[in-house]
């Protein structure tokens, strides 16, 4: 099978400390993966690493390329939103639209000027004249009208609004994903991604901690609430994690018999914020 | 190639004031002082009493001579916009690895599939000849509507300009005779050009600081070291300095070439390491001598660092 991207031993060290420690990786196409993990877990150390912005030790190939060395031929597979205020803010949309139309082989000006009238973006106007949620905007409709490989999102919609948050990921899904292409996407906005992810992957100081597909994950953890009363049997069946909320007590299960728990209480799916917190404080299998 | 254009036509597009602007700017202010030239000569009494009588004690000098100090004058004029381009392409360089890394835009221009090297050329590219080029077209176009500007007056005068001055040079001499040396600077300039780069993609922050504070320091204690060892000043890098610029194929000054040929020079006649007269075969002294060997040497040194930092700009 040919994986978008294959990592094995991928390390990255700074001066002191090991922002990546010694991943291995396979994600294959047509997946949206979530990249989840504490502030300083090494999540945009492995973001660069994949996208040749920085030196690792390890082997790496993204679509079958080095990013290391092969950056700007593998930028032609490969798009990325880094941040919603990275766009030059001197330019003006319709330099940013010749540019792009000349240098990257695979942009579509139709589907770039499609996407733009259903914003309030016009061709003259200049990056810093235009909102950090019209920035957003603008950079999403470059990235979908790129016919690329792989997309990686390193918190793309952080300090934008709830509307234009919706509207970024319903986008995306809608008018941009198919199974050719692979989504990476890094945000502590996990709530807002969950239900649009095919994987989910954890890390926890510079290593991998959850590698799973959401349905696995839909089947192998459970999340139980029971009364007061019942709170210290479930306790012995040994569960990852435990909080109280409104006095009732949630528990989360790991591969737990699904039978039993449904005779203590309410038994659901739990949410990517709850497991994650679950398993940051060392519940990991 | 394509995208090598693309990206100089970004560098323009970030640098408009500086590229095109300016040189507007200077045009004006020529044209400006143009007119005020020719409205005073026509108001005041003054040497010639009036601009007739200017243009009658011209008539008079030796056709010859005429022409030659219309070619002359030609080259002078350049100088203005030679200095002022010079400035233009300092702080050109200084900030062309710095401002999209202060920014963060760094990451965007990363996210394009051009390679670190295409990027470098394309900003030496445009110090090296957009800017020039279009410092030159202004300056030649400035140039051409100041002698229809006085062609005008002096018709009005009742006098022939054609016979006067226009039919007596060919400009077009001056004007490649300005560009080239323009061109053979960008040469000449490469050691400076590369370090500037090399701040640019270095410096953490105030890359004016880094460009200029190291070599001083370092100049002041080889002054000092040099004191020490003989009580006199001799060559350092001030000196070194001091002979790159004297030696420099732009027109920069006049000069009186040894007897009476009084006209422009090439760099500042100081020294006497070339010949300063304005020739295509002393600009060529100058980009074929062993000095300019040695600054290409030192500006692929510098080149080579600015390309390792920029790769590694996105690090940390």
């Amino acid at each position: 099978m040919n994986y978008v991207i294959e990592a094995q031993g991928l390390t990255k060290r700074y001066k002191r400390t090991i922002a990546v420690d010694n991943i291995d990786l396979q994600i294959p196409a047509g997946r949206i993966v979530g990249l989840i993990g504490p502030n300083g877990a090494g999540k945009t150390s492995a973001l660069k690493a994949i996208l040749g912005l920085t030196t690792y030790e390890g082997n790496l190939s993204v679509l079958g390329k080095s990013p290391s060395k092969d950056r700007a031929a593998l930028m032609e597979e490969v798009c990325f939103i880094a941040d919603v205020a990275v766009l030059p803010r001197w330019i003006r949309v319709w330099q940013l639209i010749e540019l792009t139309e000349n240098i990257h082989p695979k942009f579509s000006r139709e589907k770039f000027l499609q996407y733009l009238s259903s914003t309030k973006i016009t061709l003259k106007h200049k990056v810093r004249q235009l909102s950090k949620g019209m920035v957003a905007q603008l950079h999403l409709a470059i990235v979908m009208s790129i016919d690329a490989k792989l997309l990686v999102l390193d918190e793309p919609t952080l300090g934008l609004d709830i509307l234009f948050r919706k509207q970024f990921y319903t986008n995306l899904l809608n008018d941009y994903f198919d199974e050719q292409r692979t989504i990476l996407i890094t945000t502590h906005q996990v709530e807002e991604i969950e239900h649009i992810l095919s994987d989910l992957i954890f890390i926890q100081d510079g290593r991998i901690v959850l590698n799973s597909s959401m349905e696995d994950i839909q089947q192998n953890y459970v999340e139980l609430t029971v009364p007061p009363d019942r709170a210290a049997t479930t306790r012995e069946l040994q569960p990852m994690n435990e909080r109280e909320l409104f006095g009732r007590h949630i528990f989360l299960f790991h591969n737990a018999d699904r039978e039993q728990l449904n005779a203590l209480g309410e038994v659901r799916t739990p949410g990517i914020a709850d497991l994650f917190v679950a398993i940051m404080n060392g519940g990991g299998s | 190639m394509n995208r090598l254009m693309a990206l100089v036509k970004r560098e323009f597009w970030e640098n408009k004031g500086a590229f095109r602007t300016t040189p507007l700017v200077i045009g004006g202010i020529f044209l400006a002082a143009m007119l005020m030239f020719l409205i005073t000569f026509n108001h005041f009494d003054n040497e010639f009493q009036s601009l007739k009588e200017l243009l009658r004690f011209i008539a008079q000098q030796d056709a010859g001579l005429r022409a030659r100090f219309l070619y002359e004058s030609t080259l002078v004029m350049s100088m203005t916009f030679s200095m002022v381009l010079a400035f233009v392409v300092f702080f050109y360089l200084l900030g062309s690895l710095y401002d999209d890394r202060k920014d963060r835009s760094i990451l965007f221009w990363k996210s394009l599939p051009a390679s670190d090297t295409l990027t470098l050329g394309s900003k030496l590219l445009s110090a090296m000849i957009v800017a020039p080029v279009i410092f030159w077209i202004v300056y030649v176009i400035t140039h051409i509507v100041i002698m229809l500007l006085f062609s005008v007056a002096i018709m009005m005068l009742g006098e022939n300009p054609w016979t006067l001055f226009l039919g007596l040079s060919n400009p077009f001499k001056a004007w490649s005779m300005v560009l080239l040396s323009y061109f053979a600077q960008s040469i000449w300039a490469l050691p400076l050009y590369g370090w500037l780069m090399l701040v640019s993609a270095f410096a953490p922050r105030i890359p004016l600081l880094f460009a200029v504070l190291p070599p001083v320091v370092l100049g002041v204690l080889e002054l000092w070291i040099d004191f020490l060892h003989t009580f006199t000043l001799s060559d350092n890098l001030f000196g070194l300095f001091g002979h790159w610029f004297a030696n420099s194929p732009l027109i920069m000054s006049a000069d009186s070439h040894g007897n009476d040929n009084f006209g422009a020079a090439l760099g500042i006649p100081l020294t006497s390491d070339f010949d300063h007269q304005v020739t295509v075969a002393n600009i060529f002294d100058r980009l074929f001598s062993s000095d300019m060997l040695i600054g290409l040497v030192i500006a692929a040194v510098f080149l080579a660092g600015t390309l390792w930092l920029r790769r590694r700009a996105t690090e940390s």
